[in-house]
């Protein structure tokens, strides 16, 4: 083989590495976002369902000792460290962070012992204004479930990305932190009447 | 408890509307649901220009029949059809599309592939698993991966998603408008005494699925308990009829044949009845007949399948029998007509947990799938203006170089 046919089986192979190298580069920076994105509008949503717990905590309609449980935990998660609200906060820390979860699921666990049982709901619900402020808490924690599903589906398809052997190889996920999904406690309570398979049954309706 | 402000959404369905299904009605109720929330709503589907379609149907050109996974299935394809989802994408300005059936070679697939923005998409069928469709996962798996929520209409169709596809979904029911059936006032000449009870049968006579040989089989062994008892059969289907009435001889007169009935006099004939019998025995996904038929306040006796025991509560909304097992059917019949309290209490009990299968709840359902894409999407950082993306991650690793 000539030098000539040499230097162009080098330069097409690394041509054709290249070309699979940004294929799969392109494909592990899209997941990165996506996971990044996912993981500002789940944290905009536990905010918004722990501000929706304040509201009805301070509503007067609980019984005093759950309204300050309730407040004390839902405030717990707005001092909680680890608010991602930016594109780069978020792709630094994939993760909520230890303490955040552990701060959500115990404002979940609090709501669930302060709403026990679809009669006390019930109840609240009678009112015009303790039916705002279930109604909102129970779309709000909704939808934080949904989020939290979104974002732990993009974290495993990024993660799932990382693994493959090219990407390995070459680096290419670069010192990109590794996304963590985010576990915690978000069942919410029997009465709440959240729509759907998985939530209570909305007999009160 | 919807605070969703009015959304642009585009939704594409892969089955055309001139063939009646699952999926093409429930994007036609989905649509109407979401329309009258105050949401824009423009649906694409496979659709002649001369086709008559409902208003919101934007037609994206003729289905071709072609064989797909061992049957024949009416879809639409090609670089034509691309153009044309391209168009509608790029007309639409859509806050977010929602896809059914992605997986289907179709017209939701191009959009998959297509699409920009966030992307709900919403799986129907329990599938089996194709050998095309894993041939060409590499080209798919991108795609899928623009997805950013995914529904399953049913456990099943979560399973089949979670097996063959992989990752997960969230489950949201296929809705059913409730508010007809619970509305729907008894006919008299179908409502039986407790002597002489009526039970009802629904669904096609001569596709052994339905099951109406189960039922058939039981009919002597509630007769002997209730000779007066009466069994309304509705439906289509000559030969299923005819097979049953030789299959009962003498006894066939107690079998009334209604033949097909249109959706009112279903509705009357749900709330006269005193049990409705579902035997069907398989391929059933989700059983929205029983929905009908707990909306509309019959007792409900069904065959043990997953998705009906699903959408019964495990027996708590109506009562069980073990599937194709007709002396058993017979035996949950009579138990049930004699119980009239436990019937009344499971009759009660399903009034109300009906409600979360009804397009009130779901749409509230949908639209908080639909916000938390979109919330995602507008949060999405820095949407591909590096020339080189990669160059996006070091730096955030390595901090100032670039």
């Amino acid at each position: 083989m000539s030098w000539a046919e040499t230097t162009l089986l080098v330069v097409a192979a690394a041509i054709v590495v290249l070309a699979l190298s940004w294929v799969r580069a392109s494909r592990l920076d899209r997941l990165h976002r996506k996971v990044a994105a996912s993981r500002i509008a789940l944290d905009a949503q536990l905010v918004r369902r722990a501000s929706a717990a304040t509201d009805l905590a301070t509503s007067g309609l609980l019984d005093p000792a759950s309204s300050v449980l309730v407040a004390d935990a839902a405030y717990a998660v707005f001092d909680a460290e680890g608010a991602a609200v930016t594109p780069e906060d978020a792709l630094d820390m994939a993760g909520l962070g230890g303490d955040r979860e552990r701060l959500e699921s115990a404002l979940s666990a609090t709501l669930r012992e302060a709403l026990d049982g679809p009669q006390e709901v019930g109840e609240l619900r009678g009112t015009l204004a303790g039916e705002a402020f279930v109604a909102n808490l129970a779309a709000t924690w909704y939808r934080a479930q949904l989020a939290r599903r979104f974002h732990n589906e993009a974290v495993a398809q990024a993660q799932r990305a990382r693994r493959h052997g090219w990407v390995r190889a070459l680096r290419l996920a670069g010192r990109a932190p590794v996304p963590h999904t985010v576990e915690l406690d978000d069942l919410m309570p029997a009465g709440l009447g959240a729509p759907g398979p998985g939530g209570a049954a909305q007999t009160e309706r | 408890m919807s605070t969703t402000r009015p959304l642009r959404i585009g939704i594409v369905c892969p089955y055309s509307f001139d063939a009646p299904g699952g999926v093409q009605f429930h994007v036609r109720d989905q649509a109407q649901a979401l329309q009258a929330r105050g949401h824009e709503v423009s649906v694409l589907a496979p659709a002649d220009e001369d086709q008559p379609v409902p208003d919101v149907v934007v037609p994206a050109g003729k289905a071709v029949a072609v064989r797909y996974n061992g049957s024949v299935a009416r879809l639409t394809f090609g670089p034509r059809a691309s153009r044309r989802v391209r168009r509608w994408i790029e007309a639409g300005g859509f806050d977010v599309l929602h896809l059914h059936e992605p997986m289907v070679p179709s017209l939701s697939m191009l959009a998959l592939w297509l699409a920009e923005g966030p992307v709900v998409a919403t799986f129907h069928s329990a599938q089996v698993r194709s050998r095309a469709l894993q041939v060409a996962h590499p080209l798919l798996r991108q795609s899928l991966e623009k997805i950013a929520a995914r529904i399953a209409v049913s456990e099943d169709a979560r399973r089949t998603l979670v097996d063959h596809v992989g990752g997960d979904a969230i489950i949201i029911p296929n809705g059913v408008y409730l508010d007809d059936f619970e509305r729907a006032l008894p006919h008299p000449r179908w409502q039986g005494t407790p002597d002489a009870p009526t039970i009802g049968f629904l669904g096609r006579l001569d596709e052994p699925r339905k099951g109406l040989q189960v039922l058939t089989a039981a009919v002597p062994a509630v007769l002997e308990r209730f000779p007066g008892a009466r069994f309304l059969i509705a439906g289509r289907g000559d030969d299923g009829a005819a097979e049953a009435v030789a299959a009962l001889g003498a006894q066939a007169s107690a079998l009334e044949f209604l033949g097909g009935i249109s959706d009112e006099d279903k509705g009357a004939m749900l709330s006269s009845v005193d049990l409705y019998v579902a035997p069907q025995t398989g391929g059933e996904s989700f059983g929205i007949v029983l929905v009908e038929a707990m909306a509309a306040g019959a007792g409900v006796v069904a065959s043990d399948l997953g998705a009906f025991r699903r959408v019964l509560d495990e027996g708590a909304a109506g009562a069980l029998f073990r599937n194709e097992d007709s002396a058993d059917l017979a035996r949950v019949v009579v138990a049930s007509l004699e119980d009239r309290e436990g019937t009344a209490t499971r009759r009660q009990y399903a009034a109300g947990w009906c409600r979360r299968y009804d397009w009130s709840t779901v749409t509230d359902q949908v639209e908080a799938v639909y916000e938390m894409a979109v919330a995602a999407g507008e949060a999405t950082p820095g949407r591909s203006e590096t020339w080189l993306p990669v160059r996006a991650l070091r730096n955030r690793g390595e901090g100032s170089e670039s």
